[in-house]
This record gives C-alpha cells, structure tokens and sequence, in this order.
C-alpha cells in the first residue's frame, strides 16, 4: 500500500514538474511575436547541442560550426558561386602564392561597439595559427602576418592553393577580449561569443540544446532579415514541422508525397556533398594492385541500386573522378564504369583469377579463394550486405566485419583493413582534399577519417599533378589539373565513390523564402547569406 | 505432508504430458513446435534467399512475398523462418547451458554444504544483485557481435535462480528418511542422485530452462535491437533494429509488414514458452497446483 502511494505521489511530481515548464518557453515565444507593430520574424530550427558557439568551443560538425559563424565573420564569405569579399574589401596574392594581401573595411565595429581595425585581423590569424580552432584552417602554416594601414599582410610557410578559401573562413575574433585568453576552448563566458556578425547570442542552453540569436541591428554588412533564430529542441521533427513548432525539416523520398500535395511547402534537392567510399587497401591485399581487379570491382557495383535501396533514391551515384557532379571543379569526361558484372568477371579472368570447375568462387593462382575482409560500421551493414551480394556473383567473396563507427575511422587511419566502407561530408569543399583520397599514405597523416586516403596507390604521373595543383594559384590553370586528375582517378581507380547522399529539404516560403546554398555545402540552414538581405557585398550575382 | 508430496507428483505424471496441460498451455505447444518445425523446414518453406534481393524493396505483402520485403527487396517472410532459428537456438541453448550447469551446481552445493555451498551461494548472492540486461550490454559490446557471446553472456547471468531452486530441493530431500534409509544401506551419491534426486529435479530444471528459453529469446532480440547483435545474421530482432532504423518509418505503410511480422513472431514464441512455463510449474510445484 505504501509503495503505491509512494508511486502515486513520484507520479504526480513528475506531472507537476512537466506541465511547470512548457508554458514558461511558450509565451516568451508568443511574446517575441507580438511585441511591436510589424510583427518581427522569428524562425525555429531544430536544435541539439552543438557546443557553445565560440570559435573554440563549439563542436566539429557542422550544425555547431555554422551557428558560430552567425555571430563571427571572416574576411571572405561564400555565395552560391564562390567567394565573395566580406569583411575584406579586396585581395591580393603575390609571390606565387607565398604572400596574401587583404584590404579591411572600414566602418566594422564589434557587438560590444568597439571598432574593428587591422590590428584585430591580424591578431586572429596569429591567434588561430597558435591554437588549432575547432575548424582550423591555417594551424601552424603562417611564417607572418602584419597590419599596415588599412591593409593585413599574411606570409605562409611554403604557398598552399587553398590558402586563400583557408584564410577567408577564418574567423575574426577581437584583440581586446582573447588577447587575455591562454585557453580558448575553455573560455565559455558570454565575452567569448562576441563577434562582428550580423546575429547576436541571446541564449543558450546546453541541457537543453537550446539556441536563440537576435539580429544585429548595428551589423555593418547586409541587413539581417531574420529577427530572431531559435533552435528548439524536438523529437519528431515532422510532427513538429506539421504543427508549426519548426520551419524548416529534412524529408526522406518516401514522406514527399505527404508533403508535396500542399503548395505551402517547398521542397529542395540538397547539393550531394556527403558520401560514402569503398577504400581499397592495396598495401595489405596484393590482389587490388592489379588495375584490372580494381575495375572488375567497379563494374561488379551496382552504385544506381544502392542509392536506390539505402537512400530511397535520394542521392547520386559515385563518380569514379572522386568529385560529386555538383561540385564546381568536377568534369564529366572520365572514363564511366556502368553495373557490368560480365565486363568484371572478364577482367578478373584476364588478371587470372579464374573459377574452375563450375565453382561459383575464383581462385588465386595459388590456389586459394579470392576472399577479402569489408570493414563498415553498423549504420553501413546493409551496403556492405549489397556489397558481398553483387561481389559474389563475379566469384569474390566478401566477410564483413562490422564494428563501431569510432573503430572503423581509426583503422582506416592506421590502415588496419583490406576494404572499408567509410562516410563523410566536405566532399563539396576545396578540390584539394583529392590528395587524400588519392595517395593519402603518402602525404602527412590527418586526424579526420575523411582525409584517410587509400594506401598503396604509387602513381608517379598522378602524384606529379597532386603536387602541380597544391600549389597553383592561379584559378584556370588550378582547375585544368583538377580536371585532369579526375580523368586519371576514373582510369586507375584508387578507390571507388559509392553514392553521394541528396537530401530534401522542406520549408514553408510564406514565412521566409531566404534560404540558399553555398557552393561546396549541403544544408541551406548553414550559409550566412540564408539569413541577411542580398545587398552590398552579398548581392546576387548573375 | 510428507505422504502426499511424496505420491502427489507420482500420480500426475503417470498421465501423457499432454493430457495434464490446460488449453492455453496445449495451444502453446502446438505454436512451439509449428515455430520450430518452420525453423528446420525453413528451405523447404521458403521460396526466396534469406540473405539476397529477390524482389522490389518495400513490396508489400503479396502472393510471391507472403510477408513483404525489407528494404533491400529480401522477402521478409524467409528472414522470419531463417530467424526462427537463431532465436530458438538462442532460447534452447542457454536454457540447455544455465539450466544444466545451474542443476549441477545447486545440487552440488546443496548436497555437498559446507564452504563450497557457501561460496557458490555468495556467488549467487552477487549476481542477483548485479543489473543482466546492462552489463550484458556492456559484455556484448565489449566481446563483439555474435550469437555465441549472446548465449554464453546470457548462460552466465541466468544460471543462478535454476541453481537456487535446486539447491533448496536437495537440501529438502537430503533430509528425507528415505534418502537416509539408503545411505545407511550404503547407496553412494551417484546412486542416491540417479535414483532419488534427479527424478525429483528434473520437473523443477525443466520448468527453469523453459523459463530461461523465453527470457534468453527476449533479451538476444533486445540486445539486436539495440544493434548489439551479430549485425549480419538475420535474428527477428535484427529485422526490427533496421525496420526502426529506416527513416520516418512510421508516416510510411512499411512497418505494417516490416515491423508487425518479426514483433508478431517473436511475441508468439515468448508468450508461447511463458504459458508452458506456467502449466509445467504447476505440474512440478505440488503447492501451485493446488492452490
């Protein structure tokens, strides 16, 4: 009887405590809606904890990154097209890449009203070159950087194509507050979210997962056109879209017809800038050194179907030039590798894997079973299922050995399998990231799985044109060897691009129609521009 | 007391096992054993691969897909029988494992007292106490994937209440005036085990382990579930780790076959072992069976 009333009692405390806080966070929502005449804009976004939004502290991903960059700007920012000068007025790169001249707008001040000058950019870039960011970008490869007038001179260690794309992100953080600050990721007061960007952090809530940010009504740059930003915390993010409670949702291929029938809801094709690849490890597996066994592999790969079963068509088949077709630098003249398992069991024969006897797997000329290992983790299962599947029917049989996704990254770094499956973002940034999916081995070794290159791939002529394009500065010439790289990428195959996911995103144009995507980026609520008027430095260009 | 506890079991079991289960526990045999003759007829039953695409993804249910497919187009009703297999190997094993070696250990340690049933029941005493399903979770994740950590962390945990149970009805029996008539004839333990112990014993065993059998099933589908499991074997409750998986599965149809077919057989075969726990439990226990 006592346990019961103790139950009852627990219950109705829980009860008192639950209904005690949901109308506390309604009205000061209502509230924010009603305040004045033209009723200002608010828009809710799915929130979550993404680490508190200081260059430093928040979390690696990019929902963490890009609230940061709502409050701190850099010099350059990125529109649908490319580049485009931001706090810098202009630039200039000089001595073949070595030397980068930016020239500062005048006129910035910082959200506590100090001006922004010179002096502060300068200190950020030596800053960020002294302690890695969160996303760092130029850690440890500034020789100098000096403040003369109104222009910022920055000398590198050795010149780096993407210098520039490097030097343009990074945020610009005022000398007067992190001057004093010998532990960045550990200054988590409210100084250390003031920026010069056009929102304003006004709350936040790690337990919660709970952002809000509040235009800047003295931003330098374009008007914000969003008055108020919230990340909300929900569960089901369709019934809360259905509800009004967010703006803005990602949609799975099969909930479009739910959606697609009322005209209120607008539905886009993500840029397909995350993918998986197939690594082939060509210093443990003899047998993938052979180019033909490579191929065989490719053919033997329905890439079509695999976005069709895992992703529900959402996504686009792997280009064999490494590059997603969206990406700006990526060139469709490659050598094409359509599901041909006839075209790959012909290969393997002619590499002399043959299947004797009506055996349905092929044996080395050793005699053994052409058997490889397939390291996926467990949200890759299923591909790799498909995989041993398709593979088996041209004789090769597969093992999966599925671990946690943390193992899996680490071997792949350590270079602990013969296939793996691994799946990551950035696969729209700087066509430099081709050296590591290219020769990884033989350049430095990166902490982030998707830097872990195929091992074993020794090409010198490629290895020339990896070489030639690190450190072209100029655009054209830049972009004609990353062409030609693609083309010697699909003819050698180092490692095979399974399917670049395309999501859809879903929001409502009556309330805000804003949204837009950065050239190399695959969410619409990540680009700065989403949020501001296209005026001044962020017009549109045709 | 002594009189009727000692006759009562005896004339119950001179009836056919099936004449002594209520309706309920008939109906569940009959389940079982359909599950498990799906589960060794499986390639008979099925038309389509277990393992590989044969038809549209999400197809539903339909004359050449009874049950559906999954989302990679692999006919769910051949998941299901082959799936039968890894569960009730699963429940019988570890029954078979917790429940042998918990018999023989509460026998032991009730026959032979002294400090080996002292420290086995300390042994006992610390894994009652210790919470299964999350240092199972813990266990499974630590040694891998694979139904053999599954039975052999599932045996481990579960062998303490057969041990327990036996243990007391040794101590019981030790002190019978019958079981002491013999030992002062000079019977050895082996004697006295095969010929008085183990026929009193295996009612209550069997009870255990059939209990075991269901828990196991449950927690090998929970443990899947989870995605803690052998990620490649085709266990029910790794059908519904990826039905859940799947996107927004519930604004879809896809989980009316999907979901529904693996839950159904799964539910059927732990209810199934619950109420033929229950029916052999009054069977073995005289005080229940009264009552």
């Amino acid at each position: 009887m006592t346990t019961k009333r103790l139950l009852l009692f627990s219950l109705l405390l829980f009860l008192v405590a639950a209904c005690d806080r949901e109308p506390s966070e309604r009205p000061k929502a209502q509230d924010s809606t009603q305040k004045c005449g033209a009723a200002p804009l608010v828009i809710r976004l799915e929130g979550g904890d993404w680490g508190y939004p200081s260059p430093f502290a928040h979390y690696p991903r990019g929902p963490g990154g890009f609230k940061m960059a709502l409050i701190f700007d850099s010099l350059l920012e990125r529109d649908e097209k490319g580049l485009i000068p931001w706090l810098a007025e202009d630039y200039t790169i000089q001595e073949n890449g070595l030397v980068y001249r930016f020239k500062i707008r005048k006129n910035v001040r910082w959200q506590d009203g100090k001006p922004l000058t010179p002096e502060d950019v300068a200190f950020s870039f030596k800053y960020a070159d002294r302690h890695a960011a969160t996303w760092s970008y130029i850690h440890e490869s500034v020789q100098e950087v000096s403040a003369d007038g109104d222009t910022v001179m920055v000398r590198l260690k050795e010149p780096l194509a993407l210098m520039l794309d490097s030097l343009g992100r990074t945020r610009i953080i005022p000398k007067h507050i992190w001057e004093k600050v010998e532990r960045p990721k550990e200054f988590t007061t409210p100084e250390a979210t003031i920026g010069c960007g056009p929102y304003l952090l006004t709350e936040y809530s790690k337990e919660h997962g709970t952002y809000r940010f509040q235009a800047n009504k003295d931003y330098w740059g374009p008007k914000p056109r969003i008055d108020s930003i919230e990340f909300v915390p929900v569960s089901e993010p369709i019934l809360a879209y259905e509800n009004g409670e967010l703006d803005m949702i990602a949609v799975t291929p099969d909930l479009l017809p739910r959606f697609t029938a009322d005209p209120a809801n607008k539905i886009v094709r993500n840029p397909a800038f995350w993918g998986y690849r197939l690594l082939l490890n060509q210093k443990d597996l003899e047998l993938l050194r052979d180019v033909r066994v490579r191929r065989a592999l490719v053919y033997a790969i329905n890439r079509s179907e695999l976005v069709e079963k895992i992703e529900r068509g959402a996504g686009v088949p792997g280009s064999l030039g490494i590059l997603p077709p969206d990406h700006i630098m990526a060139v469709g003249d490659i050598r094409q590798y359509p599901f041909d398992p006839a075209a790959a069991r012909t290969l393997l024969e002619e590499a002399g894997l043959h299947a004797t006897g009506g055996e349905a797997l092929r044996l080395l000329p050793s005699g053994e079973k052409v058997s490889m290992e397939l390291l996926c983790s467990g949200q890759e299962v299923r591909m790799a299922e498909l995989l041993r599947q398709w593979l088996a029917e041209v004789g090769i049989e597969i093992t999966i050995r599925s671990v946690d996704g943390k193992t899996r990254d680490d071997r792949v770094r350590r270079q602990a399998y013969q296939l793996a499956i691994i799946g990551h973002g950035g696969w729209g940034g700087d066509a430099g990231y081709l050296v590591s999916h290219l020769v990884g081995d033989v350049f430095t070794q990166d902490a982030s799985p998707s830097a872990s290159g195929t091992a074993g791939l020794v090409n010198p002529e490629l290895l020339g044109l990896l070489v030639q394009q690190n450190v072209e500065v100029d655009p054209e010439k830049r972009r004609q060897l990353i062409g030609e790289i693609q083309r010697k990428a699909a003819e050698l195959v180092p490692e095979i691009p399974l399917y670049y996911t395309a999501g859809r995103t879903m929001y409502r144009p009556a309330k805000y129609d804003g949204w837009i995507n950065m050239f190399d980026h695959h969410s619409l609520q990540h680009s700065k521009l989403s949020y501001l008027e296209r005026t001044g430095p962020a017009a549109i260009r045709r | 007391m002594n009189g009727l506890e000692m006759t009562y079991p005896a004339t119950r079991r001179s009836l056919p096992l099936w004449h002594m289960l209520s309706g309920s526990g008939k109906l569940a045999l009959l389940i079982l054993l359909l599950m498990a003759g799906v589960a060794l007829a499986a390639p008979l039953l099925c038309r389509h691969s277990h393992r590989i695409a044969s038809g549209p993804a999400l197809a539903a249910p339909s004359l050449v897909h009874p049950m559906g497919t999954d989302e990679l187009g692999v006919d769910l009703w051949a998941q299901i029988a082959y799936g039968a297999r890894i569960s009730l190997l699963v429940g019988a094993a570890t029954a078979l494992l917790a429940g042998v070696g918990g018999a023989a250990v509460g026998i032991v340690s009730g026959y032979q007292g002294g400090l080996a049933d002292r420290l086995t029941m300390r042994l006992i005493d610390i894994l009652l106490v210790l919470p299964d399903l999350p240092v199972m979770i813990v266990l499974a994740a630590f040694f891998g994937p694979s139904v053999t950590t599954i039975i052999v962390v599932l045996a481990a945990f579960s062998w303490t209440a057969t041990a327990r149970i036996i243990r007391s009805r040794v101590l019981i029996l030790k002190e019978r005036r019958y079981i002491k008539a013999a030992e002062l004839y000079g019977a050895g333990t082996l004697y006295l085990l095969r010929r008085h112990f183990l026929p009193e014993i295996f009612p209550l065993a069997a009870v255990g382990m059939i209990r075991l059998a269901g828990r196991a099933i449950v927690a090998e589908a929970g443990l899947s579930f989870l995605g803690l499991g052998d990620p490649t074997s085709r266990s029910w409750g790794l059908i519904m780790h990826h039905a859940l998986s799947f996107k927004g599965i519930y604004y879809t149809d896809f989980w009316k076959w999907w979901l529904v077919f693996p839950w159904l057989a799964l539910t059927l075969v732990v209810t199934s072992l619950a109420l033929l726990g229950r029916d052999l439990e009054k069977l073995a226990d005289p005080r229940i069976g009264r009552s």
